[in-house]
């Protein structure tokens, strides 16, 4: 009786928290879980009118018996690799670079161009590089014109295409992940430089002696939490960004769930890509954050 | 500090050549953004004349712009664009700070359950098919409204909101709820108060999502009518389908219009789809890069 009353009286105090909630767990709820128990028509051949039927693995044995499911495990490997790891120290040296730099007003210039790229669609960036790398008029061309190389259309070349998507990645990204960097910057103690200074160190040796070394936890935890999101390689990119030229390049995961699904209509087989690759995304996130978390105390929650 | 020492030649020649890739660096993101203003700028008699790295226009013309305007398809997509992004952030920062709430307070009858709840929507992406089934089920294909709903809450944001919320000191949530306060009232007059800073931040993370979102749109939304610009950019602009702006036929209303060349057309829907970003961007970079500095999360 006692504890009826308690609770009675703790719903009164704090049962409105769930009506706060509510609109947040229906979201959670109709966009995120029924989904994910939509998957089951992985396993099934999926009919939109009437019962589907369980088939079972099926589809994951057309999935990983198609030469063109391997081409695409591949790009989205070399992809990720490129822009992950090749493209991990970048922003460090960024940042150490606008780091040294003594006019402010050069630095807040050069932050604020950099980031900017960041905060243009995937639609935008496509357009602006498809005209800056146009074989007809595009400045790419024109620098190789003013070094005397012959004109290249990069867009449609199976041999730059993922350099193009590097590079791009690149143009949009060095400068705003660049700031955890800065920001981590900014932490150390003016004191270890003032002491350097004293023993006559130059800009180098301050460089590798001091600010390196008290960077790498930052590194440490940047680079483990983006491995967790290896299995993307960048869906936006590539989807505004490839053309039937260069598509056995760089066809990805989330490109080829795409195409399967909602071109081809194959639901059902489109699924059981997806299922492939929210397992591994799972495990990899789950092993990055616990790895992260153990590191350096911070993960992704 | 005192007498300052002056730098050894070395460190002055190494900030040299640093100040000059910087430079360098920001010339390689200006300069294809300023030829694609020159470009849609330019006269179109001398549009032609008009190559990669120039960022100034040849001549100068308006008549992009006067085009693109008249274009019926093109005047409706910004208005979608608007609409779904001003509704879309409303929504947004309205439902994620009553979750941040409600999932920061320790009182909340399972709590647990439902933080496991946000961590699963976090790691595990069902994918595209299955959303699009769960978008036709319920009613919204068609609609506006699937775009802004597919991400009513971002859970990254979520996790942000809730580390903010939960450094208000609980003393002064307590001392609200002692005077008999409800929990609408602690949330409207105590904690939002208290977030301004947080909530402009998360409103600008938002709103830039939402005007740069054509994915979805261009999975749940068939009518031209209803698509957002960045779709219609898309199937201009990097598809090279111009049945979407065209439409109307009113693209050659204007004399110059047969003279002039897509790429000018397709510069200046390009530059009308970032104008709001740039409008906003000191903005940004005000709140968005000091939340990023003080959070240290990513996106």
């Amino acid at each position: 009786m006692a504890s009826t009353a308690a609770l009675g009286a703790r719903i009164r105090r704090d049962g409105f928290l769930y009506v706060l909630l509510a609109p947040a767990l229906a979201y959670f709820i109709l966009f995120h879980i029924l989904p994910m128990a939509g998957m089951r028509i992985a396993f099934e051949d999926f009919r939109l009118f009437g019962k589907s039927a369980f088939v079972g693995l099926k589809h994951f044995r057309t999935l990983f018996s198609s030469p063109g499911f391997a081409t695409v495990i591949a790009n989205t490997l070399i992809l990720s690799t490129m822009k992950i790891v090749l493209f991990f120290p970048l922003p460090i040296v960024f940042a150490l670079m606008v780091n040294e730099v003594r006019s402010s007003v050069l630095r807040k210039f050069v932050q604020s161009v950099a980031y900017l790229p960041h905060f243009l669609s995937w639609v935008v960036i496509a357009g602006v590089w498809i005209a800056f790398l146009s074989p007809t008029a595009g400045g790419a061309n024109e620098l190789r014109r003013f070094l005397g190389l012959p004109v290249l259309d990069y867009m449609t070349s199976k041999e730059h295409i993922r350099w193009v998507l590097f590079a791009s990645e690149t143009w949009r990204s060095i400068g705003w992940d660049s700031i955890i960097y800065l920001a981590a910057l900014i932490r150390i103690s003016p004191s270890l430089y003032e002491s350097a200074d004293m023993d006559g160190a130059n800009a180098l040796q301050k460089m590798r002696f001091i600010t390196l070394p008290e960077l790498v936890p930052t590194m440490v935890t940047v680079f483990i939490l983006n491995l967790g999101f290896f299995m993307n390689a960048g869906f936006d990119q590539v989807f505004n960004m490839m053309n039937d030229s260069v598509i056995s390049r760089v066809d990805i995961l989330d490109t080829f769930v795409y195409r399967v699904g909602l071109v081809n209509m194959q639901y059902s087989l489109s699924t059981a890509a997806s299922l492939f690759k929210g397992v591994i995304g799972l495990v990899l996130i789950l092993s990055t954050h616990g790895m992260a978390k153990r590191v350096t105390g911070k993960g992704l929650w | 500090m005192g007498t300052r020492i002056r730098s050894p030649l070395g460190d002055r020649l190494l900030r040299l050549a640093i100040v000059l890739v910087l430079l360098g660096i920001s010339a390689a993101v200006l300069v294809p953004l300023l030829n694609i203003v020159a470009l849609s700028l330019s006269d179109t008699k001398r549009v032609s004349e008009l190559r990669g790295l120039d960022v100034l226009p040849k001549g100068f013309s308006l008549i992009v712009y006067k085009i693109l305007a008249a274009n019926p398809y093109f005047i409706r997509s910004i208005l979608n664009s608007v609409f779904i992004t001003l509704t879309g952030t409303t929504i947004n920062l309205i439902v994620t700070a009553m979750a941040a709430y409600a999932l920061t307070r320790p009182s909340l009858p399972g709590r647990r359950f439902f933080m496991l709840l946000v961590i699963v929507v976090m790691v595990f992406e069902p994918g595209i098919v299955p959303e699009y089934l769960v978008v036709k089920k319920i009613g919204l294909m068609g609609s506006l409204w699937s775009v802004i709903f597919y991400k009513a809450v971002n859970v990254y944001y979520l996790i942000i909101l809730m580390r903010f919320f939960e450094e208000v000191p609980p003393s002064l949530v307590e001392a609200a709820r002692v005077d008999g306060a409800g929990h609408w009232t602690v949330f409207r007059r105590v904690m939002l108060p208290l977030s301004k800073s947080a909530m402009a931040t998360l409103g600008l993370f938002y709103g830039v999502m939402h005007w740069n979102e054509y994915f979805r749109a261009s999975v749940y939304i068939t009518d031209p009518l209803k698509y957002p610009l960045q779709l219609i950019l898309r199937q201009f602009v990097v598809l090279d389908d111009t049945s979407a702006l065209i439409g109307a036929g009113t693209i050659y209303s204007y004399d110059e219009a047969a003279r002039l060349s897509y790429a000018a057309l397709k510069a200046g829907t390009i530059v009308v789809a970032i104008l709001p970003v740039l409008m906003l961007y000191p903005l940004i970079l005000r709140y968005y890069t000091r939340g990023v500095m003080e959070g240290g999360v990513k996106e």
